[in-house]
């Protein structure tokens, strides 16, 4: 029966069902399932796939925002039967597009997934100066600062964004994460951010992967 | 910058050195593909497809028609008045071309 | 294992591979280039002669003599002039200088003008401004003279256009808000594509590229495709080179369709049919070089869907070989070892009519 239900979570994700994806849920809880379980086995894999299918032009963005709110809807009902303490958020992701950068179609997408990968987003838009960044940081808590750049030019507020987090000694509070189109691996460590997404998939794992290593 | 040149050495037909703004004009103004276009212009300039690329062939070709050499010949076409006897040479519309003659009041 | 071949990293890092690795990398990586798009691998035949391109001990490789192709370029001559946001040297040239140095001096087949923006929109008030220096280059050059941009359907959107800003609309789950703002934004785009084409052409042009089209999604795409549509019905012996801007047509609407035809997901055996479609008399191609992956993987990638494009085509396809596409490192100065190596496998494998 279970995976059954795992089926149909993955399902809903997957056809951007809300309905589906809340009556799955509640189906799942009320059945005894554990509810980390039916994330974790049923929901997840199917955001997964979603993300897989965008990254390869099966599927486009207005399915991928219905798949993210199908998510939440049932992760927010699926966190309400997890005892206080073991709830699923995965963390606080600040993202934005840098100083001078006007790009944000990229981030845009990051922050679906995220969202629907249960991380609390918050977005700063475009054109973020380096001290807003570190100001709403501090504000939102987050662990993880993403930071977007489409041109080489303001790749650079990325590095200034490295910078000033060490002379303000943040640096071990907040980890970074840093791309867009001209930015790479090689970028990532030369200015000495924590990690480097090629696309928007691959932020949410890097993202989860920086948090368990935190 | 220097990406296009490189392309330019590897792969690239040679511009007015040889005959790759020809074969250009045919893949723009026909639809040609690559060797067709290349095909045409060898036909039109009475050479085969390998000399296209030959500097050596191409050089006096393009001098003995006046349709402009790489070097500067001093009183050499180039530019618009190049370009009239490549669109003659080629049968075909240059867009530039056809304005100049209609300012100049040539016959189009 | 010996790991003695020099080759580089999609980032441009120089790495060593050894010959094992190397074939691996091409075979996963038109394997991958195959399920993405649903063409044919590379044959092991054509993996094979990959290798030797890629694994050849020289620093820079080119094309037999008589295989040569045509050469169009994305705003080059502003290379000369611009600096490091256009991958400029920073010479201090004119524009009509550039040009000319472009054709003569480094052997182009066709050199072009382009807005330092690089985008149409900034050119409708300044339309004067082009149209002369336009023209009166023209008068000049011998090669063929293109006009180039890029569509960028960003630009009408808010702060920067009149257009409610569908990437703001969308992740607040207002999908048909943002549908309707692309839509609405599209129409403004064609309009000045439009515009734009129909000026110089008025001063005689010889070519108009619509480069990196789609790069702000299908609603960029399709612009892009009825403006070539309506430039032909205007101006029908105007020459458009129509390019696109990444390995398949990236659904920020989702459902817009050219004649039938759904342009979201589109690869480029699918984009250049499109473009023919829509009567522009060459395609251009883009595929995305990853930065995480090898040489030899990107470019297998691309040669793959360069080769497929090129057969489902009746006109000329061109491969985009600009920085961090279809194989060329993703960096500011691409090394010339693979530049010179994209370029062959291009060429001789992946039929391109030109680059």
């Amino acid at each position: 029966m279970s995976t059954e239900i795992f089926e149909s979570a993955a399902d809903a994700i997957l056809k951007g069902d809300s309905d589906k994806a809340v009556e799955t849920a509640k189906k799942g809880l009320g059945e005894g399932l554990d509810p980390v379980m039916l994330i974790n086995e049923g929901f997840i894999p199917g955001i997964n796939k979603v993300g897989d299918m965008f990254g390869s032009g099966k599927l486009f963005l207005p399915e991928l925002i219905l798949a993210a709110a199908a998510m939440q809807n049932a992760t927010d009902i699926i966190n309400e039967a997890i005892p206080e303490g073991e709830g699923q958020s995965r963390g606080r992701f600040l993202i934005g597009t840098v100083e001078g950068d006007v790009h944000d179609i990229g981030k845009t997408i990051v922050v679906s997934l995220m969202k629907a990968n249960g991380f609390e987003v918050m977005d700063l838009g475009r054109d973020v100066s380096t001290d807003r960044f570190i100001e709403a940081a501090d504000k939102f808590n987050a662990d993880i600062i993403g930071t977007s750049a489409l041109l080489t030019t303001t790749m650079e507020g990325q590095r200034r964004l490295e910078v000033e987090l060490k002379k303000a000694g943040l640096k071990e509070r907040f980890k970074t994460m840093v791309g867009g189109a001209p930015v790479t691996q090689r970028w990532a460590k030369r200015i000495g951010a924590d990690a480097f997404a090629e696309n928007a998939s691959e932020a949410v794992k890097l993202a989860k992967a920086l948090l368990e290593t935190a | 910058m220097g990406m296009h040149i490189a392309h330019i050495m590897a792969s690239c037909m040679g511009g007015i050195r040889t005959s790759g703004d020809l074969v250009a004009w045919m893949q723009m103004t026909r639809k040609m593909r690559i060797h067709e276009a290349k095909a045409y212009v060898a036909e039109k300039l009475g050479v085969g497809i390998i000399d296209l690329t030959d500097e050596e062939i191409m050089r006096d070709i393009r001098k003995n028609l006046g349709i402009g050499t790489v070097t500067s010949i001093a009183g050499g076409p180039k530019g618009i008045r190049a370009k009239c006897k490549i669109a003659d040479l080629l049968g075909i519309n240059i867009r530039s071309v056809s304005l100049f003659k209609s300012q100049m009041g040539f016959p189009g | 294992m010996s790991n003695d071949i020099v080759t580089r990293m999609g980032d441009g890092e120089r790495v060593q591979l050894s010959a094992g690795e190397i074939r691996e990398d091409i075979q996963t990586g038109t394997a991958d280039a195959a399920q993405r798009a649903g063409v044919p691998e590379l044959t092991a035949q054509e993996q094979e002669r990959l290798f030797d391109i890629i694994s050849d001990p020289s620093r820079i490789v080119s094309v037999n003599p008589g295989e040569e192709v045509i050469v169009t370029d994305d705003g080059c001559s502003m290379s000369f002039y611009s600096g490091q946001d256009g991958a400029g040297v920073g010479v201090p040239l004119s524009r009509m200088q550039a040009v000319l140095t472009y054709e003569r001096a480094c052997g182009a087949d066709t050199t072009s003008l382009g807005h330092s923006d690089y985008s149409y929109k900034p050119v409708k008030p300044i339309i004067n401004f082009e149209a002369n220096d336009y023209y009166n280059t023209s008068m000049m050059t011998t090669a063929p003279f293109f006009y180039g941009a890029q569509p960028n359907l960003g630009l009408y959107f808010q702060p920067d256009g009149p257009c409610p800003n569908a990437a703001e609309l969308m992740p607040m789950g207002k999908i048909d808000e943002a549908r309707r703002a692309q839509e609405e934004a599209a129409g403004h785009l064609a309009k000045d594509l439009v515009f734009v084409g129909s000026r110089l052409a008025d001063v005689g042009l010889e070519g108009l590229n619509f480069d990196t089209s789609g790069s702000a999604g299908d609603a960029d795409f399709m612009a892009a495709l009825q403006a070539v549509a309506e430039l032909k019905r205007k101006v029908p012996d105007l020459p458009i080179l129509m390019g696109a801007s990444g390995e398949f047509v990236l659904g920020m609407h989702g459902e817009v369709e050219y004649e039938g035809t759904r342009l979201a997901g589109l690869y480029p055996q699918g984009q250049v049919k499109v473009i023919e479609t829509a009567g522009a008399d060459i395609a251009g191609v883009a595929i995305n070089t990853a930065t995480t992956e090898s040489l030899p993987w990107n470019l297998s990638r691309a040669v793959t869907f360069v080769k497929a494009a090129s057969g489902a085509s009746n006109i000329p396809v061109h491969a985009n070989v600009g920085m961090g596409v279809c194989g060329i490192p993703m960096m500011e100065q691409p090394p010339i070892d693979s530049v010179t190596r994209v370029s062959k496998a291009l060429v001789q494998l992946g039929k391109a009519d030109g680059l």
